[in-house]
């Protein structure tokens, strides 16, 4: 690879990896246009996504306007959330104009002009006081400068302090961010980008952030006093607590200022009734606007992104009219026959529908913003590292290991001791991922499951599967690139014909089955099919029974089995069949026999 | 005047040289490094040759790129004789090194001859189906760029797929890619990777894992019929290809599944040669499918 392209390679790996480091900073300011907390984690992901499918032999032809345009085209594609996707888009517009290779100063602000161009057209409803905003005033200051400076890396970072005052300016320009008493997030996260620029040449502290449900708590305690002095009319400690706090500590601009007018509020003795009352009342009401800001009443539950690729051009205004009455947010970018949508709606299963009239869906992600957002607000709010895992809970340490080489994220093995709602919880919290595809082996871990995932910060989409079988069946169908469409197909964890054996511990019936103690019983389709004194025989007789066109029979051998060698006896019945035989380790059964 | 026209490529085609239906064709055959010693294909020297060592002797092989020298002896032997010399070369991501040199020499005699270096995404058996084509296209036409632009439109359409019974072997030969998310598996599995040639990365990928040969045709014929739908495709060119008769049942099910399930314009059974019995291993076979 050629020096330059390194060079710039370098610098973006720089930059991902600034980003990264502050992206909690970002998250914690997302207010707009849903306080999910997931803006920093977005935008760090589009950049990573762009830069870790940049091919890695690339020919030493490459010159920088075609490699720039290579990561835009990556970022596209690998774009995340309103801000991600704006972001690539700026990114796509300026790598347009500098295809030509031509990175003057006079050709740097045509590229932002034009990244600006395309970031404004590409979303649907444009709002100040964002990223947009940024983006417009880089282009205006850059202008500024042009004339006083030769090298455009340098204009771009003299533009950092007016971008700086701008974002702080963002909550007079949406009336959301001052209710919050943030700066806007993407546009912090925009600016954190430049200062990644900037770095090259001098540091600067991220400054530090109140965890939210810090603010909201303080936020609370401050109404419920204000509120109480409506009605009884006395002192209290949280009001002596209030007086004494020190404002100077609250980061959030909006907080400090409810909590220095409430100070003065309490200090103020000497006006009347009337005007106290007046201020008392506007006090309350700033309080409640504060929390409302953070709790708004989210109208489309479902983040939703989709690519869809066709052999044809695809026509963006039709694409656009077909779903924009599904919701709102909505940003459609690309070109051609290749186009990324980010919507927000309440029907991401129509979306997708009516998108795949136009293409193939070569990839999508639908997010609950509803869930982030209780996550992001609550005391012990996750910071989410991952987009997506899945998760196994099995019993037994052999499938545990065959689970995990299958490419399960997590395998938990509850051994004889199925998990409580507690332990699962705290498993799904541990994965630290915004989605999360959780399967039981056992269908009496589902109820406990549905619960635990209703409490933990994920979104956990359940599979419905029924034993150790058919997570295997499940883990086949995953490749590297996990593919929502194909993956979660349910009909994946049916696929492989199998039966458990297990020995009955007392004498009983079942489905008119008489079972003595110490028979040996098969179990097929959730019901005893066989019983039998030996073993090898009742295991014959299963397989003769179920036996089709298979040709490998895998016997999994449970914690309770010592030296037996059932697989090794079955092959002399079945001298055609090839026989495999793993630890699954299982404590339900004794055996589980897999034809396929 | 009929332009004089040239291919040349080398041994990693996937399909025997008798099967290039082309008088003008010119191929080099890479090195083979078996411990320090090299060999080329020869009568004795094959890809039987070289698996049947796998089995017995646990040796392990490595290839290594073409030499500058060698292409250039070949470009030098028929520059006066041709207008144009199209070289189809196997992936610039499997073998940056061999691509390098071919865009050497495309520079070193830029002015003398026009070369066209296709840069196929493909290995085993792909370089062959997309020679194949692009014989095909050459019969109808003499432009150079139309020439150029149709070898591109083949190279994002042509995709493979292998079931390697045991993937140390791409993985030992550095080639593993994606792919490499499927190594070390407890469980017995069959790994069914892919190039595939819309992916400009040009990566080994990870296509599936099943339990049975039957499971991984099923597999590979759906992942191709998704293809053929997403592409719209209604000429294909297919190349089957195997290094042993240890799964002849295996590739004779996935021969008969594929005509009676798809419609195939072509069918190509090709032939293993040294160099790709290196990635391949005992038990491997592959399916080239090109959908233009």
């Amino acid at each position: 690879m050629r020096r330059e392209i390194s060079e710039i390679k370098q610098l973006f790996d720089n930059i991902s990896e600034y980003f990264w480091r502050h992206k909690e900073y970002v998250n914690r300011l997302n207010v707009f246009p849903v306080p999910d907390g997931d803006t920093g984690l977005n935008i760090a992901l589009t950049i990573q996504g762009a830069l870790s499918n940049i091919p890695g032999n690339l020919p030493d032809t490459i010159l920088a306007g075609e490699y720039l345009k290579l990561i835009s085209d990556n970022m596209l594609l690998n774009s995340r959330g309103c801000s991600g996707v704006i972001l690539s888009l700026f990114f796509e517009g300026i790598t347009e104009v500098l295809e030509n290779n031509d990175f003057s100063r006079e050709n740097i602000l045509r590229a932002i002009e034009k990244g600006c161009i395309t970031a404004y057209k590409g979303t649907d409803n444009p709002r100040e006081g964002t990223m947009l905003t940024l983006m417009s005033e880089l282009k205006k200051k850059y202008s500024e400068i042009m004339t006083t400076k030769e090298n455009p890396l340098e204009i771009i970072i003299d533009c950092i302090p007016h971008l700086r005052e701008v974002l702080d300016k963002t909550p007079d320009m949406l009336p959301i961010l001052k209710q919050s008493g943030v700066v806007d997030s993407g546009g912090a996260g925009f600016l954190i980008i430049l200062e990644g620029l900037e770095r090259e040449f001098n540091s600067r502290k991220i400054p530090e952030t109140l965890p939210l449900f810090a603010a909201l708590r303080i936020n609370s305690v401050v109404k419920n006093l204000l509120v109480k002095r409506f009605s009884h009319k006395k002192r209290s400690d949280t009001g002596t607590l209030v007086q004494n706090l020190g404002a100077g500590n609250i980061t959030n601009a909006r907080l400090h200022k409810i909590i220095h007018n409430v100070q003065q509020y309490l200090k103020n003795r000497t006006h009347s009734h009337n005007n106290r009352y007046r201020a008392r009342e506007a006090l309350i009401k700033d309080t409640k606007e504060f929390e409302s800001s953070w709790n708004p009443d989210i109208r489309y539950r479902y983040c939703t992104e989709l690519t869809v690729s066709s052999d044809k051009d695809i026509d963006s205004q039709a694409l656009k009219e077909q779903i924009i009455n599904y919701g709102d947010s909505l940003i459609i970018s690309g070109r051609g026959n290749t186009f990324k949508i980010h919507i927000h709606t309440n029907k991401p299963d129509s979306v997708i529908k009516d998108i795949s009239l136009f293409g193939n869906i070569i990839s999508r992600k639908v997010d609950d913003m509803k869930k982030q957002h209780r996550n992001f607000i609550s005391f012990d709010s996750i910071e989410y590292e991952n987009e997506q895992s899945v998760f196994c809970i099995v019993s037994g340490e052999g499938f545990k290991k065959i689970l995990q080489n299958l490419g399960a994220d997590y395998v938990y093995d509850y051994g004889k001791r199925k998990p409580s709602v507690k332990k699962l919880v705290d498993l799904l919290n541990s994965l630290k991922s915004k989605n999360v595809i959780a399967a039981p082996d056992d269908r009496d871990i589902l109820m406990t499951l549905k619960y635990a995932a209703s409490l933990c910060k994920a979104n956990v989409f359940i599979v419905e599967s029924k034993d150790a079988i058919s997570l295997i069946s499940l883990l086949m169908g995953k490749t590297n690139k996990i593919n929502n469409t194909n993956f979660l197909s349910r009909d994946r964890i049916n696929n492989i014909k199998h039966f458990m054996i297990s020995k009955a511990a007392k004498e009983s019936s079942i489905d008119d089955i008489p079972i003595k103690k110490g028979d040996f019983f098969v179990i097929c389709d959730n019901k005893i099919i066989l019983t039998g004194r030996e073993l090898k025989d009742v295991a014959t007789k299963a397989i003769n029974k179920l036996l089709n066109d298979e040709s490998i029979i895998t016997v999994y051998n449970g914690l309770h089995v010592k030296g037996n060698k059932l697989a090794a006896g079955l092959k002399n019945k079945f001298p055609g069949l090839e026989f495999e035989e793993y630890y699954g380790g299982q404590t339900q059964y004794l055996y589980y026999l897999t034809l396929e | 005047m009929n332009m004089r026209i040239l291919i040349i490529s080398a041994d990693n085609l996937g399909i025997s040289i008798e099967q290039v239906p082309y008088q003008h064709f010119e191929y080099l055959k890479y090195p083979v490094l078996v411990g320090e010693k090299e060999y080329r294909e020869t009568e004795t020297f094959t890809a039987s040759w070289l698996l049947e060592r796998f089995i017995k002797e646990k040796i392990t092989a490595k290839s290594s790129s073409l030499s500058r020298a060698e292409m250039t002896d070949l470009i030098e032997k028929n520059i006066n004789n041709y207008d144009l010399i199209i070289h189809i070369v196997m992936g610039s991501n499997m073998s940056a090194a061999t691509f390098n040199i071919a865009e050497e020499v495309r520079e070193k005699y830029k002015g003398k001859v026009n070369i066209i270096n296709v840069d196929t995404r493909q290995v085993v058996g792909g370089v062959g189906v997309i020679l194949l084509r692009l014989i095909d296209i050459i019969k109808e036409n003499e432009k150079e760029e139309e020439i150029r632009n149709r070898a591109r439109e083949l190279v994002v359409n042509t995709f493979s797929y292998y079931v390697t019974p045991d993937l140390n072997y791409l993985y030992r030969g550095g080639r593993i890619g994606k792919a490499k998310a499927f190594l070390g598996s407890v469980l017995r599995v069959l790994p069914v990777v892919g190039l595939m040639g819309d992916d400009p990365e040009g990566e080994v990928v990870p296509i599936g894992q099943e339990r049975t040969y039957k499971q991984a045709n099923s597999l590979i014929i759906n992942s191709i019929m998704e293809k053929m739908n997403e592409k719209k495709a209604d000429k294909i060119t297919v190349s089957i290809i195997s290094g042993d008769e240890s799964n002849s049942e295996a590739i004779n099910g996935l021969r008969q599944e594929f005509v009676s399930s798809v419609p195939v314009e072509k069918l190509v059974t090709g032939k293993l040669h040294l160099v790709e019995a290196i990635y391949m291993g005992p038990g491997g076979y592959g399916i080239t499918v090109c959908m233009k």
